[in-house]
């Protein structure tokens, strides 16, 4: 016998509560730390660089974008920041997001050979997955660090509030990801048309632009993509209050994060214990 | 001390063979978005009910070994992926005490790019095993599976027997109460077989239990303590081994 028995598990087929699952997440989190260093173990495995290329991705991709938006396309050459910086809060949340969504969305299809054959809170895999992304986010932040350095510059006060703009991110990619991800397992169209909204997003959110660009009539609209809110508010809080802290895009993207964030939850515990007979 | 430690009563799977999904307002949102005009094609209740299994009960104590004998479709295999939690069941329910390891396979999560090493923690972890422990059973494991100098080599290139010969290392050696095994037993050489079942009569002699699925009569008798036999989702027959069912099941 094992030292510490666990409770008494009652099989029924009833759906975990919210409770019962954190127990469970809890128990088996051993099991994330893993799949999180297997991913990262195999993605840069065989590679000559390795995990250099944590940093080589983000630095390419700032480099395209400050080229494109900059350069290229011109854009507001008149504002006192910096312009690869302002970019550079686009591109980040962009990227993290718009890698994530793909990644977590194939995760439980991915493994269904797995799930097939043990249990552990299926919530796990999804979560591996953003949390590997999400390690990719983290240091372009670093990058973007020196490039502040790089251009003399400092942000203000307002920094403080960067932690929760990005754990908003966070907590709106997880979600997402974890809605997806059961939905792509129901129906796999989802996995055909997601792609496609991800590059219509590009475009619909304020990446190489900023909100102020979007005619004033259309702002409301526009910033029912809870993106918008974070992104501009991740430029106020990094880049010295830009123009004024976009309060409504703010309060709309912490409302819609929630809403999606609420119904993606109740809908993945609904079906988790369904998937392999969904599959 | 003959506790129960998997209880399962009135336990039925239902399968529906027109492959329909159950009616949710979510899912059907979903459907709708994704095919439109096709709301009306989930709607149709011709399909046809299929119970894999049907009011199932059966018990084990600690300590005990039962044997599931039956045909393929028989609901051998269904029973233990509702105790693994793959599957729920349509009704009924089970009741488990003590911390379950499942062998629905050998070597779960095993990934060919990662070494020897790392599969065992990552396999360990997905059995519900702590780090710490696997930390203290690593050299036994090893040992076991008898792999050492292909720890730091990725899997890729194992040959399919020191592949099945870590996996089952890793299974042997988690801490567990109660052991959930498919047909597992059957994996590498006669001689690493034997070994297996030598480990697992040790395991069952201190006091773990298990169920387990074998269509090897041999295996049954010498492992278990009990069989239960099932006949196209029904239990047709429960009782010890030293019971008679095992004859009848092999003149049938």
């Amino acid at each position: 016998m094992s030292e510490n028995r666990p409770p008494t598990l009652i099989i029924d087929g009833s759906p975990p509560t919210w409770r019962s699952y954190r127990r469970e997440l809890r128990a088996f989190h051993e099991v994330l730390r893993m799949l999180i260093r297997r991913d990262l173990i195999v993605r840069f495995r065989q590679t000559y660089f390795g995990l250099a290329w944590l940093l080589f991705k983000p630095l390419m991709l700032m480099a395209v974008m400050s080229f494109a938006f900059g350069f290229l396309a011109g854009f507001e050459k008149s504002h006192a920041t910096p312009y690869p910086l302002i970019i550079f809060c686009g591109v980040i949340p962009w990227y993290f997001f718009s890698n994530s969504v793909p990644d977590s969305m194939n995760s439980l299809l991915g493994h269904m050979h797995i799930i097939q054959k043990t249990y552990f809170p299926r919530a796990i895999i999804p979560i591996a997955a953003v949390a590997v992304d999400a390690i990719e986010f983290a240091i372009a932040w670093l990058l973007f660090a020196l490039g502040c350095i790089w251009f003399g510059y400092l942000p203000g006060w307002q920094i403080v509030f960067f932690p929760l703009f990005c754990l908003q991110l966070l907590v709106l990619c997880t979600t997402i990801g974890l809605w997806l991800s059961v939905a792509n397992v129901q129906f796999r169209d989802i996995g055909n048309l997601i792609p496609f909204m991800l590059t219509t997003g590009f475009f619909l959110t304020p990446v190489g632009y900023t909100l102020m660009r979007i005619p004033e009539q259309w702002q409301l609209v526009y910033a029912l993509n809870p993106l918008v809110g974070i992104i501009e508010g991740l430029r106020w809080s990094l880049l010295n209050g830009m123009e004024g802290f976009p309060l409504v895009p703010v309060i709309l993207s912490l409302a819609t994060t929630l809403a999606s964030g609420l119904i993606a939850v109740h809908h993945f515990l609904a079906v988790e214990s369904d998937l392999v007979d969904l599959a | 001390m003959n506790d129960i430690v998997i209880d399962i009563a009135n336990l039925s799977k239902r399968y529906s063979l027109s492959h329909q999904h159950r009616p949710d307002s979510l899912k059907a949102w979903l459907r709708a978005m994704m095919r439109p005009g096709g709301i009306k094609l989930g709607d149709q209740s011709t399909e046809e009910e299929f119970w894999a299994l049907k009011d199932v009960n059966l018990q084990v104590r600690e300590g005990e070994c039962l044997a599931l004998i039956g045909k393929n479709g028989s609901g051998k295999s269904t029973v233990l992926k509702v105790l693994a939690r793959v599957i729920p069941p349509t009704s009924g329910r089970v009741r488990v005490r003590g911390r379950v390891a499942s062998l629905l396979e050998v070597g779960t999560g095993f990934h060919p790019e990662l070494t020897g090493r790392e599969n065992i923690f990552l396999n360990g972890a997905m059995l519900g095993c702590r780090e710490r422990e696997i930390r203290r059973r690593f050299d036994a494991m090893v040992e076991f599976s008898g792999v050492e100098r292909f720890l730091d080599t990725p899997v890729k290139h194992y040959s399919s027997g020191m592949y099945v010969r870590l996996a089952y290392a890793v299974a042997a050696h988690v801490d567990t109460d109660i052991l959930i095994i498919d047909e597992v037993l059957a994996v590498g050489d006669a001689e690493f077989q034997k070994k297996c079942q030598n480990h697992l009569r040790t395991a069952l002699a201190a006091g773990t239990s298990a169920i387990v699925v074998s269509h090897s009569i041999p295996t049954i008798k010498t492992l278990s303590s009990h069989v239960a036999w099932l006949r196209e989702g029904r239990l047709y027959e429960a009782g010890p081994i030293d019971s008679d069912i095992l004859q009848r099941y092999a003149a049938c």
